[in-house]
């Protein structure tokens, strides 16, 4: 079986109309979190997040109207079943925001068997301390990351590979505030999607590698071949691979969107999204990157085949 | 064979049966629990308990050493609480000043520190306090010295040094105060660790009950004295126990079977004719007890038993004294301790000392928290438990000391100002010193006094930390105590011994609780998803690249396997992350294999030979797999570092699965390949079309 092969896409040829694409969902992702507001899970906010669960069916503006009269911009929202809910309050750890809740609710509910599903209970300052944390990991792990593929390729290549991922993280935030106001997804930033993005920063990058990777041996094997061709064959060698390779890990993260339960949901609908632009981001940012870059920078005609100066600087280029 | 094909079978077979190995104790320990459960009900009370308590005997060592070894799930799978504390040390630079000394320049120097670290725990909090003193307290003239006293030479620097040290034994003690109590409450597998310079992280997996937690973590920790009795009166008390024991039982079976109106008279005959026929009541098994105490008694001579085989016995014994087989009794007469059995109240005065092994502590516990028995106990004595074991630090059953206290306390912890360990140079031995305020001093001089040649028993939370002889009347207030093990056993004597001295409570900053039913659902679900998502996969290679895509279907089984198998080596815990760190690697390995087969394919289809093209196809995406690879591993090494709980369980799979799957990709499916080849296939379908 095989859905591919010998393509001849000219990718790059029409990289600045997709290059334009990703700039405006870039400002969208760096706007989208502020315009439409992020919603931060308990991990980061601090405070008491119950989810508990009624024998039977009820109305969730009931319980908020209880809940509410006690604790001021407390938060209520189904979760997963019908009979199953979160509710969140601000709360001091001192006082016990747990008992309070389900006394609350045992007393507004007598005959209800109440069963407390999980208790998050986070003071400020961890909440403080997990989201200064989580944006160390992020930064840490594209410089890192940047860092091993100059060293394994060429500089520009890990620049170009570093901004694919500021890239990917800012598309994914951008559709994760985007369906998370939808309301379409149940997703929250805390901390199991900042693992997802940081799983995003490690596996995007494949792409990319493996494109330049191609790229490395294809400028042994076609000495003297322009680099927009080169890299057109490059990307056209290794598509099969790229299809095959997300097609399956889309899979298994649909799979697990829809069945995985409550708590996986936001973790793998966030790795979908970064899977996805990663692999286009691979093609469309990190090698229109170095294009870019030995265009305007190192002044080298990367449309014209066979020039002296072209050559060793793609033999520069190829240096590992 | 060739040897080059072994080792091709070798790399295929061995890593199954490594995965196997490793995997078995995950499995009996499955397997015992379901035994295990088979003798509770659905409240998880014990229906048998004879039969229950055969079981444990039999399988102790089996259970704790598969437990041990087996893959541990994570709080969110099991249920359990987390809870993360911090030791407020500001209270305890507070505290530590001298009363007088306190005034405004000293407080706002506390207030600002305190305001400043409550909001960033990076730093080290005795480092703001210096900051703040010298940018405070120095201009207006004052120094550490106006405010803290102690001992020896007085200098700023020995102030510091002092206040770094007591707060590195404030958070060490918390640390054991809190592991004490977690253990005495019966927390299965608990962990507790310190993170930080002042944060306690506990893991209790299976609490359901928060509140009573949060309560057993924060009370403050109580330091008393009390006296040793270990005397006659304490053994006479024992031997009384059992015979009520076993009288009792008689009344109880005649209550139970009351309800069974039958075998009422049956039991009652039995009793009262024959030893053997007992045997076929099974499920009075207490009968048996009964009627071997009947025959003993028949028999009441010097040993009672006389006659029987040895084993037979102690069996015997064991049944008649169902309270005091579950220890070991000496007698000290001469300077020489001998076990003494309780046969007869026939028991001399002299000193007597007692030790019970870990595993019938529980009934002990039981059988000594009864109403009916405590009235038995001398009304002014207590038994506490020695809170560490004198057996060596991974015994499988440790062995603990009981001791006879007076209930009243001496003296009270807090008339110790300081404690210290140190070592003696002329018996060249670990040493504690011990401090006492004015009032402790007098008070320890009497006791003391009063006391030459007995021991006195330094209690913290009802656990026996040392029971130490009095030597001498100490009329100064600084005593020293000796008989520690090792330096270690000697700092936590220090550590325990300070605890009226440190006053830093503990706030608890981060609480989480999965209650069971949630634990139980997600792993449904993650279970369910993972499998449905592992078919797909495997299905789609298994139909895109045909053979070839079956063999790396089996180097992708052998790598979960070898996954799951490996994490219980490296401490991980299976969390939910971790199971989605498991099907990310799925992922991964699918992308190595993939990635190869294009490459064959293309080399094929380039018309090279079926052999050029397998090496070929294999060296030449070895760099791009070896690049993916250690790039998602830096990641994972991140997230690792900076994670806490359930993401770290991410990471570490991650990890544990990026370099398993190195291996499997490379390896294992070039193996198989080739060990395919030399069975005679020339060529094996990779999908490609027929060309």
């Amino acid at each position: 079986m095989q859905f591919l092969h010998g393509t001849k896409i000219d990718f790059l040829g029409k990289r600045k109309t997709f290059i334009y694409l990703s700039l405006i969902l870039n400002v969208v992702g760096i706007l989208a979190p502020f315009v439409l507001g992020l919603r931060f899970g308990i991990d980061f906010e601090g405070g008491t997040e119950i989810a508990l669960q009624f024998s039977e069916k009820i109305n969730t503006a009931e319980i908020r109207d209880v809940i509410d009269k006690q604790f001021e911009g407390a938060e209520i929202k189904s979760y997963g079943k019908e009979n199953q809910f979160l509710i969140r309050v601000v709360t001091n750890l001192s006082k016990d925001a747990t008992s309070q809740v389900i006394q609350t609710l045992k007393d507004k509910y007598p005959t209800e068997v109440i069963t407390i599903l999980k208790v998050d209970t986070i003071g400020p300052k961890v909440g403080n301390e997990l989201r200064t944390k989580a944006l160390i990991a992020v930064l840490l792990a594209i410089i890192a990351i940047m860092l091993y593929i100059a060293f394994r390729f060429e500089f520009t290549y890990g620049v170009g590979a570093a901004i694919a991922i500021v890239h990917d993280v800012l598309v994914t935030l951008a559709l994760v505030t985007v369906f998370s106001k939808l309301g379409i997804l149940n997703l929250e930033v805390n901390q199991s999607m900042i693992a997802a993005f940081l799983t995003v920063v490690g596996f995007s990058v494949n792409d990319t590698v493996i494109i330049f990777d191609r790229i490395r041996e294809n400028i042994e094997r076609h000495k003297g071949m322009n680099m927009i061709k080169l890299m057109n064959i490059s990307i056209n060698e290794t598509l099969s691979r790229t299809i095959n390779t997300v097609l399956t890990v889309v899979m298994v993260l649909f799979i697990i969107t829809l069945f995985g339960g409550e708590v996986l949901q936001g973790f793998s609908f966030t790795m979908l999204v970064g899977i996805i632009t990663g692999a286009y981001s691979s093609i469309y940012i990190a090698s229109a990157f170095v294009i870019w870059y030995l265009q305007h920078v190192k002044k080298v005609d990367v449309e014209g085949d066979f020039t002296r100066q072209n050559n060793t600087e793609l033999l520069k280029a190829s240096k590992v | 064979m060739k040897p080059n094909l072994f080792w091709k079978y070798f790399i295929v077979i061995a890593p199954i049966v490594l995965a196997g190995f490793l995997l078995y104790p995950t499995y009996r320990s499955g397997d015992l629990e379901k035994k295990d459960a088979s003798y509770k009900d659905a409240n998880g009370n014990v229906i048998d308990s004879v039969g229950y308590a055969d079981f444990l005997t039999k399988y102790d060592d089996d259970i704790k050493s598969n437990k041990s070894k087996r893959i541990k799930l994570g709080l969110d799978l099991r249920g359990g609480m987390y809870v993360m504390l911090e030791v407020d040390i500001v209270k305890l630079l507070e505290e530590a000043a001298s009363r007088d000394a306190i005034d405004d320049i000293f407080t706002q120097v506390i207030e600002k520190t305190k305001i400043e670290t409550d909001l960033d725990d990076g730093q080290n909090v005795l480092d703001v306090f210096v900051k703040n003193f010298n940018a405070i307290a120095k201009p207006q003239g004052r120094t550490l010295i106006n405010y803290y006293e102690i001992s020896g030479e007085i200098s700023e620097q020995n102030i510091l040094d002092k206040l770094k040290k007591d707060i590195e034994d404030a958070v060490d003690q918390a640390k054991e105060v809190i592991r004490q109590r977690i253990d005495k409450y019966g927390v299965s597998e608990p962990s507790i660790q310190k993170q930080g310079s002042r944060r306690i992280v506990l893991e209790l997996p299976g609490i359901n009950n928060p509140e009573e937690m949060r309560q057993l973590v924060k009370g403050t920790a109580r330091l008393e004295f009390k006296l040793v009795r270990n005397n006659v009166d304490i053994v006479r008390a024992f031997y009384k126990i059992d015979e009520y024991l076993t009288k009792r039982k008689n009344s109880t079976i005649a209550t139970a079977t009351d309800t069974l109106p039958a075998s009422d008279s049956t039991i009652a005959k039995v009793d009262s004719t024959k030893v053997d026929t007992t045997a076929s009541v099974t499920s009075a098994d207490s009968a048996k007890n009964d009627s071997a105490m009947q025959a003993a008694k028949a028999a009441d001579t010097a040993n009672p038993y006389a006659g029987l085989p040895q084993e037979e016995q102690q069996k015997r014994y064991e049944k008649d004294h169902p309270f005091t087989s579950l220890f070991i009794s000496y007698i000290i007469q001469n300077q020489k301790s001998q076990p003494i059995s309780y046969v007869k109240d026939d028991f001399p005065e002299a000193e007597y000392f007692f030790q019970i092994p870990q595993s019938t502590e529980l009934k002990f516990n039981a059988i000594m928290n009864r109403s009916d028995i405590k009235r038995l106990i001398p009304n002014d004595l207590q038994i506490l438990r020695s809170a560490k074991s004198s057996s060596p630090p991974n015994a499988s059953n440790p062995i603990y000391t009981l001791y006879s206290v007076k209930r009243d306390a001496e003296l009270k912890g807090d008339v110790v100002t300081n404690a210290r360990a140190s070592f003696d140079p002329q018996s060249n031995s670990p040493v504690v010193m011990m401090e006492m305020d004015a009032d402790g001093t007098a008070s320890w001089a009497r006791i003391t006094g009063a006391n030459v040649n007995k021991k006195i028993a330094i209690v913290l939370d009802e656990q026996v930390y040392s029971a130490p002889n009095v030597i001498q009347k100490i009329t100064g207030g600084n005593s020293q105590i000796t008989g520690m093990q090792n330096a270690e056993e000697a700092h936590l004597l220090e550590i325990i011994l300070k605890a009226g001295a440190l006053k830093a409570p503990v706030k608890i900053i981060e609480e989480r609780v999965v209650g069971p039913s949630l634990g139980e659902d997600s792993i449904k679900s993650g279970l369910l998803a993972s499998g449905i998502a592992f078919l797909m996969v495997i299905l789609f290679m298994g139909i895109y690249y045909s053979t070839g895509g079956m063999i790396a279907n089996v180097a992708v089984l052998i790598n979960v396997a070898l996954i799951m198998a490996t994490l219980p080596l490296f401490q991980g815990t299976l969390t939910l992350p971790g199971i989605a760190g498991i099907i990310l690697t799925i992922a991964m390995a699918v992308d190595a294999n993939i990635l190869i087969f294009e490459r064959i394919r293309e080399e094929l289809a380039r018309g090279r030979s079926f052999r050029g093209a397998i090496d070929e196809g294999f060296s030449k995406a070895l760099t791009a797999v070896i690049d993916t690879h250690i790039t998602t591993f830096i990641t994972g090494l991140i997230l690792f570092f900076l994670g806490t709980g359930p993401i770290q369980g991410f990471a570490l799979t991650l990890m544990i699965g990026i370099l398993s799957t190195f291996f499997t990709a490379i390896t294992v499916s070039r193996a198989i390949i080739e060990i395919m080849m030399s069975r005679g296939s020339g060529t094996i379908s990779f999908g490609q079309p027929k060309s």
